[in-house]
């Protein structure tokens, strides 16, 4: 079996024009009502360059804002939700716009960036969970789980926190619409216009940051391609290198 | 035999006569002796003679004597005389004439014909027995055929019951099953054909499927029946044109006997197969012709294999994935490249969950395995060398699907195609601008795509396509397209809405295969759009499973359709096809140009004609086959080109004509008949058993004697001769 990795390494053709208003990948970060919805402004960028470094997709590193009942929310592939503390709750109309985005194959990564259980945002975004999904509750994603092995195989959690080693998700069939985190990935991931990580790993350091980095790919390679890593096709290989 | 008595009906009551009689002479007597004295004797007799009469005139008159004649009749019974005259009659009888010509010469030669003799005693009435019972006329005797199915025999004896008193049945018992015959009509059975000598080999009771499935079996039941032949081993073949699908030896034992057989194959091709299955012709047999069975079976694939192969991970291939994974009939393999050459790997490969993409096995080896092949913003020309994309280009000519979903990355061949399927897809690119990702692009319908069954994503877009303009304008605008040129002959069905119209959905066909080509990597923006309109992923689900049903030839979706006759086609019948066209074209007002031929098996043009019906789109085509065989229908609009083919079989295909005795044994004892042999005379057999049936009848005939003008005439002459005298003798 050949490899098919091949080939030349840069892309030449005709001109492609670019500046549409939705990218084909790009951070949406839900902004709501009290608490606050942004406690690491300088995220994107840094996974972004990580994104397009290590895979093939096509991202942008401009985050756009967005709110629960925003027309622009089904047209983000990945919405982004974090906070530190308790917010007001979403009013019926957004909670049944979420529910529809969510079941109908929208993607949420959102981020407990304090990692107090049941306390704070923790407490409050559980609470609008429960009214999104009252069938469903947020559970800890199996080891086999897709976001685990969509580009990566990951075994360890990073995070500029250690508070848990695993992510939550809601299911619904085979598919996770929405992903949730203690550690504060996006911490992680943070980096000042002058290139300077804002926040330190603890306790991990660099090898949490790193490890930060590889969640954030998985994560986001998960929300473009689903189970993909699940078809037959991928099994020899996942499990011998697994082994 | 006859009476004649002579009646008298009085006008009066016969004593107001005779009182009136008596004062007539009275008063004769009175006037002879008045006028006496005037004039002579003689003349005074002869005026009373004539008042006389007069009087007696009148009396007679008024008792009105009639005539009355009586005269025995007698009706003679009624005997049908039915002649089966399907096609089992015209095979040899006892001698080496067929069956039929042996019930004529019964009928109708001999010294003493049966009709001459029959009609002689009884009202004769002859019908033909087929598919339907059928007056028949002495002269229609002479020119008829066997011809037609079994007859219906317990319908004809209903039918004839009343009417006949009985029936004679000239058969050779190969009539349709009955349970329950009329037994008001007693039913003579008169055998033909010679079941002792009779020799045939036939296949019957064939148990095939109409629909199967590309890759799995499919079963054939059905049973050799023998006539005549004991100990013979043969092999039975079940054949697709000239290849042989499968072979089964089988030994005849008995006969009569069957032997059950059961031959299987799997068809490698989705279409419709024509396979034959057939027994080797034997020496003296009396029908070669249902040595051999025809079939036409339409394999449809059961599941549709598609390989789909991604650029990069993206919405539009989770979403597309998504759909093609809800539609349980696909099958689908994905590679998506989660990382390019260009891509820096900071971890060992143990930490990797990426695979190596197995080209050469899948564009050598396994690329036939799979029937659609669905390229997503793939930049092909990174990946594939020129010998695997020899393999797509032959693998769509051999009758594959071919899919471009577009992107950034798809491969730009330029104006010229350089790769071996440059030159076959429907495109091509605008030599500066491949790709654009600024100003969102809305799309409409051209109209081609108007009514185009692959965008008929709904039900309940019905004619005119009045809901579909709607649906496509109000789709979430795209934020990236591929610029692009339709090639001829190519279809684009969506284009951009705006300002150029640039191809969004183009479709055409390479050999025998088609290719579909979507100029955006943002058809996930129509899914979002959806969902946040409240319509649901469903839509967007059926218009890619239209796009893989199209791609997969599904016949549902085919622009033109010929609908095969469901009953069987026979040599010499008119075979009426339905020729469909579904899309714009079925609604101008002129009707689609269709252009049709059809081909008889040695590949010669055979006459037909087109008429239209009164369904929008729909025309039947009609032609009558000269033989057996298979016949190639082939239409052709502007919107697309279809061939069909359809079986005739032979005459005699599945025709058993084995005389069958016993059955016209149990006709005759159930009717209260009797089944006779040569030698038996017939018409004393029916005169024996209807001589109580004769019926007879006096006829009575009045005829009045004196009420006729005569007798008016007669009394006003008397009257005025009587008149005459007395004014001569002066006696007025």
């Amino acid at each position: 079996m050949a490899l098919g990795l091949i080939g030349p390494a840069v892309f030449f053709g005709p001109r492609i024009s670019s500046g549409a208003p939705f990218p084909q990948f790009f951070f949406a970060q839900l902004k709501y009502r009290g608490g606050e919805w942004d406690p690491n402004p300088f995220f994107p960028e840094a996974i972004i360059e990580e994104l397009e470094l290590r895979t093939s997709v096509n991202a942008f590193k401009e985050r756009r804002i967005i709110t629960p009942s925003g027309p622009e929310l089904f047209f983000c592939p990945f919405v982004y939700m974090a906070g530190r503390y308790e917010f007001d709750p979403f009013t019926a109309q957004e909670r049944e716009i979420l529910r529809r985005f969510l079941s109908y194959g929208g993607f949420l990564l959102a981020e407990d960036t304090v990692g107090a259980k049941g306390f704070g945002f923790d407490h409050a975004f559980r609470r609008e969970l429960r009214e999104i999904f009252p069938n469903e509750s947020l559970s800890k994603l199996p080891l086999d789980h897709s976001v685990y092995q969509s580009f990566y195989l990951i075994k360890t959690h990073g995070g500029r926190q250690k508070i848990n080693s695993y992510l939550e998700g809601i299911s619904v069939g085979k598919w996770t619409p929405v992903i949730y985190c203690q550690n504060d990935l996006a911490g992680a991931w943070s980096r000042d216009r002058y290139g300077k990580w804002v926040h330190e790993c603890v306790p991990g350091g660099d090898l949490q940051r790193k490890a930060a980095f590889k969640m954030g790919i998985n994560i986001i390679v998960y929300a473009l391609t689903a189970d993909y890593k699940k078809d037959l096709v991928h099994h020899p290989f996942i499990k011998g290198r697994k082994n | 035999m006859s009476a004649n008595t002579i009646t008298l009906a009085p006008a009066l009551p016969l004593w107001l006569i005779a009182v009136l009689f008596c004062l007539g002479l009275v008063l004769v007597f009175v006037q002879y002796n008045a006028i006496r004295s005037k004039i002579s004797r003689e003349k005074a007799l002869i005026v009373s003679l004539l008042r006389l009469g007069t009087i007696f005139l009148l009396v007679a008159f008024a008792l009105n004597p009639s005539l009355t004649t009586r005269k025995t009749q007698r009706i003679p019974p009624s005997v049908a005389v039915i002649l089966d005259t399907s096609e089992s009659m015209g095979q040899p009888g006892g001698g080496r004439s067929a069956r039929l010509d042996e019930a004529r010469t019964l009928l109708t030669a001999g010294e003493r014909p049966l009709l001459e003799a029959l009609r002689e005693k009884f009202e004769v009435n002859l019908f033909s027995l087929a598919d339907s019972l059928k007056p028949l006329g002495d002269k229609e005797l002479a020119g008829l055929k066997a011809h037609g199915g079994k007859g219906d025999i317990a319908g004809a004896l209903e039918t004839l019951g009343g009417k006949n008193d009985a029936a004679i049945l000239l058969s050779d018992g190969n009539l349709r099953e009955s349970l329950l015959l009329d037994r008001r009509l007693p039913t003579i059975t008169v055998p033909l054909g010679s079941p002792a000598t009779y020799r045939d080999l036939l296949i019957k009771s064939v148990k095939a499927p109409s629909l199967a499935f590309k890759g799995r079996e499919i079963v054939i039941d059905f049973i050799i029946k023998n006539y005549g032949y004991t100990g013979l081993t043969l092999p039975v073949l079940l054949e697709d044109q000239d290849k042989q699908l499968a072979k089964k030896i089988i030994q005849l034992r008995d006969s009569p006997g069957e032997v059950g057989v059961t031959l299987s194959f799997v068809p490698d091709k989705a279409g419709r197969q024509n396979v034959s299955i057939s027994v080797p012709g034997q020496e003296g047999e009396s029908i070669l012709a249902n040595n051999r069975i025809d079939l036409s079976i339409q394999v449809l694939r059961d599941k549709i294999r598609v390989l789909m192969v991604s650029g990069s991970p993206s919405m539009n291939y989770r979403l597309i994935r998504a759909a093609l994974l809800s539609d349980p009939s696909i099958d689908l393999l994905s590679f998506v490249f989660l990382r390019t050459p260009s891509d820096i790997l900071n971890v060992p490969k143990r930490e990797q969950s990426l695979i190596p993409f197995p080209v050469e096995t899948l564009f050598t080896k396994e690329l036939t395995g799979f029937d659609l092949l669905v390229f997503d913003n793939f930049n092909y020309s990174l990946y594939l060398r020129p010998d695997y994309l020899e393999h797509v280009r032959d693998f769509i000519k051999e009758g594959g699907g071919f899919a471009m979903v577009g992107g950034p990355f798809v491969y730009h061949e330029g104006r010229l195609g350089l790769s071996p399927i440059g030159d076959i897809l429907p495109f091509r690119f605008v030599e500066k601008e491949f790709y654009r990702r600024s100003s969102p692009v809305r799309v409409r319908m051209t109209r081609e795509g108007a009514g185009h069954p692959l965008l008929r994503i709904f039900d309940d877009f019905q004619q005119h396509g009045e809901k579909e303009p709607d649906f496509w304008k109000d789709l979430a605008p795209l934020d990236g397209i591929n610029l692009t040129e339709a090639k001829r002959p190519a279809t684009v069905l969506l284009e951009s809405a705006e300002g150029l119209p640039w191809p969004i959905l183009t479709i055409s066909e390479y050999g025998k295969g088609r290719i579909l080509f979507l100029t955006t990597d943002y058809a996930w923006k129509w899914y979002m759009g959806l969902v946040a309109g409240g319509k649901g992923n469903q839509p967007f689900f059926r218009l890619v499973h239209r796009m893989i049903r199209w791609l997969g030839k599904d016949p549902n979706l085919e622009t033109l359709q010929i609908i095969l006759p469901e009953t069987a086609n026979l040599p010499g019948r008119e075979i009426d096809v339905k020729i469909r066209t579904v899309g714009e074209a079925a609604f101008k007002p002129s009707g689609p140009a269709v252009a049709f031929s059809v081909f008889d098996p040695g590949g010669g043009r055979i006459e037909s004609k087109l008429k239209s019906t009164d369904q929008p789109g729909e025309n039947v085509l009609s032609f009558t086959p000269p033989r057996k065989g298979v016949y190639r229908i082939k239409a052709e609009t502007t919107s697309g080109q279809r061939e069909e083919t359809v079986i005739v079989s032979g005459v005699f295909a599945d025709l058993d004509a084995a005389p069958d005795h016993e059955r016209l044994k149990k006709i005759a004892r159930s009717t209260g008949g009797r089944f006779v042999t040569g030698g038996v005379d017939l018409s004393g057999e029916i005169e024996a058993r209807l001589r109580e049936k004769e019926k007879q009848f006096v006829e009575e005939t009045l005829l009045p004697i004196w009420a006729t003008p005569v007798v008016m005439v007669l009394v006003l002459s008397l009257l005025s001769t009587e008149w005459y005298f007395r004014r001569r003798w002066g006696l007025v």
